[in-house]
């Protein structure tokens, strides 16, 4: 520093001298530039600084007032700011814009050709029952079948497990499913190509989605609330989006959504719907049970 | 000599005629970093209640559940623990929420959470992709850059500061070390991390929240759940910086708070130094 100053110095006084040129201008570019020190009438600084401080403060209440109102209602509620169900309609507006851009991020990181990474079977890790207590009865499984909508021969196909399996190459693959909640688990899938039954059975030329449904033990003594997700096409003909039969080496059993369900692995876990029971190929996108509740529609990852 | 020179002709140029004591004060902080200085405040803020909020869903440490209560998450005892021991908690609602409650969002507003956390972290990228390429053109990342012997003045910059109340309470002087520059050691490591930890925490949020695009960032911090671990303690990083931060500025008083809002500061003569010491 201070011999910086005094090339500085140096060179104020003679400014011909080439000597101190080179190796100051390298100096230099990582040197703190001297402050700007100026003269201002007091008045004039008492003006800036009431000025500066006024917006300021605007700008702090405005973040408080702006920020506090996107925080959930339960928070809001417990901080006792506001009582009752209170939603803003700016507040969804611009949540759900972050999400919509946070989706067409993920859209275009997306690639059909991008594999995703595989593991070893020493890597495999448990994966839990996310039924989360709402396990189905397996008495739906003898009679289980697989029905398609919107096809381009106009008709409605519906399969069972035996023509499935006889029907298409079973691939396998050790991936890893990635839980929206952070936890993940590394398991050994095998099952059909998604994009196999897609050649098979062709979407109508319009579809772009295929609103995919488990709709088991559905009635008043079972399940009353169908799971139902949203899946891109493009996402659906990767070649690691399974159709999956096979977990672990053995097939799969009711907690793992037994005949059939999605391993999908570049979305998030909760579009690997299990126990498939439906699949309608659309134009428009369908809805999707997760984001009906906040969640985002893409869930790329 | 030059700068005298300089000075009188910023006098002419800035005071009217009629003025004879104008008030001398340097311009400490360009207006984009006072902007975007103040921007990080609320999008920190949401980034951690949310963040913390995202970590109930699936706590990063964990222990074996316990038997009685099933609890596997550490802060969720620590809410319990207080919820025992400190007088008027005992009816707390929820006391494994407790901690959740006061340092997040709260527990169960994962949706939420996610969304405002993305929302504050695309924000935060703008804000610090602005700062960066405006120091750059600017110069301003110069009195940032940390100098070779950094690391011996910041630790006689660290034994100030932990000395001062001792010295304040015993009566004794216990002088400030020496500099002339803008920043000292001690605040240049800091100031100087910062955008660094704040580019990590972007890199490692990027890389848990695409693992399977980004497979490769995923590998560079060690896998999908030790980025989790990265992306965590870099967040208590930027809370550790914070507190002494805080702290530290309204003890050196109103002019360094203040500096940060209008951009000058009175206090010329730290500058002068620069000139008188060569």
């Amino acid at each position: 520093m201070k011999l910086e100053d005094e090339h500085s110095a140096l060179e104020a006084d003679n400014p011909s001298s080439t000597k101190s040129v080179s190796p100051r201008k390298s100096a230099s570019f990582f040197e703190e530039r001297p402050p700007q020190v100026m003269e201002v009438a007091p008045q004039l600084l008492r003006h800036w600084t009431r000025r500066d401080l006024l917006l300021f403060g605007m700008g702090a209440i405005a973040a408080a007032a702006g920020g506090g109102s996107l925080l959930p209602q339960a928070t809001l509620k417990r901080l006792g700011i506001i009582d009752g169900n209170k939603n803003w309609p700016t507040k969804e507006w611009l949540l759900n814009r972050a999400l919509r851009v946070d989706d067409d991020v993920a859209e275009a990181l997306y690639s059909r050709n991008r594999l995703v990474p595989t593991y070893t079977k020493s890597q495999i890790t448990p994966l839990k029952n996310n039924y989360n207590g709402a396990t189905p009865d397996p008495s739906y499984i003898p009679e289980w079948r697989l029905t398609l909508d919107g096809l381009a021969s106009g008709l409605s196909v519906s399969l069972n497990i035996r023509n499935l399996l006889a029907s298409f190459r079973l691939h396998e693959q050790i991936t890893r499913l990635v839980c929206v909640e952070g936890w993940s688990a590394i398991a050994w899938w095998a099952g059909l190509r998604f994009d196999d039954l897609l050649s098979a059975y062709p979407p109508m030329s319009q579809a772009k989605w295929a609103r995919i449904e488990s709709s088991v033990n559905v009635g008043p003594w079972g399940n009353p609330d169908p799971y139902f997700v949203s899946l891109d096409l493009s996402t659906a003909r990767h070649p690691q989006t399974l159709l999956a039969t096979h977990l672990n080496g053995e097939s799969l059993t009711v907690e793992h959504g037994a005949p059939l369900r999605l391993h999908v692995p570049v979305k998030l876990g909760l579009k690997n719907i299990k126990a498939i029971t439906r699949i309608t190929y659309t134009k428009d996108e369908p809805q999707d049970c997760w984001a009906k509740r906040g969640y985002s529609h893409y869930d790329g990852i | 000599m030059l700068h005298s020179i300089q000075l009188d002709k910023e006098r002419i140029a800035t005071l009217a005629p009629e003025n004879q004591a104008g008030v001398r004060v340097v311009r400490r902080h360009h207006l984009l970093v006072r902007c975007s200085h103040w921007l990080n405040v609320p999008i920190l803020l949401g980034l951690i209640l949310s963040g913390m909020s995202i970590y109930w869903a699936s706590p990063v440490y964990r222990h074996k559940p316990d038997p009685q209560t099933g609890s596997f998450d550490p802060l969720a005892d620590i809410g319990v623990w207080i919820c025992a021991h400190v007088p008027g908690l005992h009816h707390y609602g929820s006391p494994p929420d407790w901690v959740y409650n006061h340092i997040s969002l709260g527990p169960g507003v994962l949706a939420v959470a996610l969304r405002l956390h993305w929302l504050c972290a695309y924000l935060f990228m703008l804000n610090g992709l602005v700062f960066v390429m405006g120091s750059a053109m600017g110069g301003g990342w110069r009195s940032l850059l940390p100098r070779r012997t950094d690391l011996r003045d910041a630790t006689k910059m660290f034994w100030y500061y932990i000395g001062v109340p001792f010295a304040k309470l015993t009566r004794r002087t216990w002088l400030h070390p020496r500099f002339n520059t803008k920043y000292n050691a001690l605040q240049r490591v800091a100031y100087f991390s910062v955008p660094i930890a704040g580019f990590l925490s972007v890199l490692t949020g990027w890389a848990i929240h695409k693992p399977m695009q980004l497979y490769w960032l995923t590998a560079v911090f060690g896998g999908y759940d030790k980025e989790r671990v990265w992306h965590f303690w870099l967040m208590c990083f930027f809370v550790l910086f914070v507190v002494p931060h805080v702290i530290l500025v309204l003890a050196d008083g109103w002019d360094t708070l203040r500096s940060m809002i209008v951009g000058w500061s009175t206090r010329a003569e730290r500058s002068e130094a620069f000139d008188n010491e060569a």
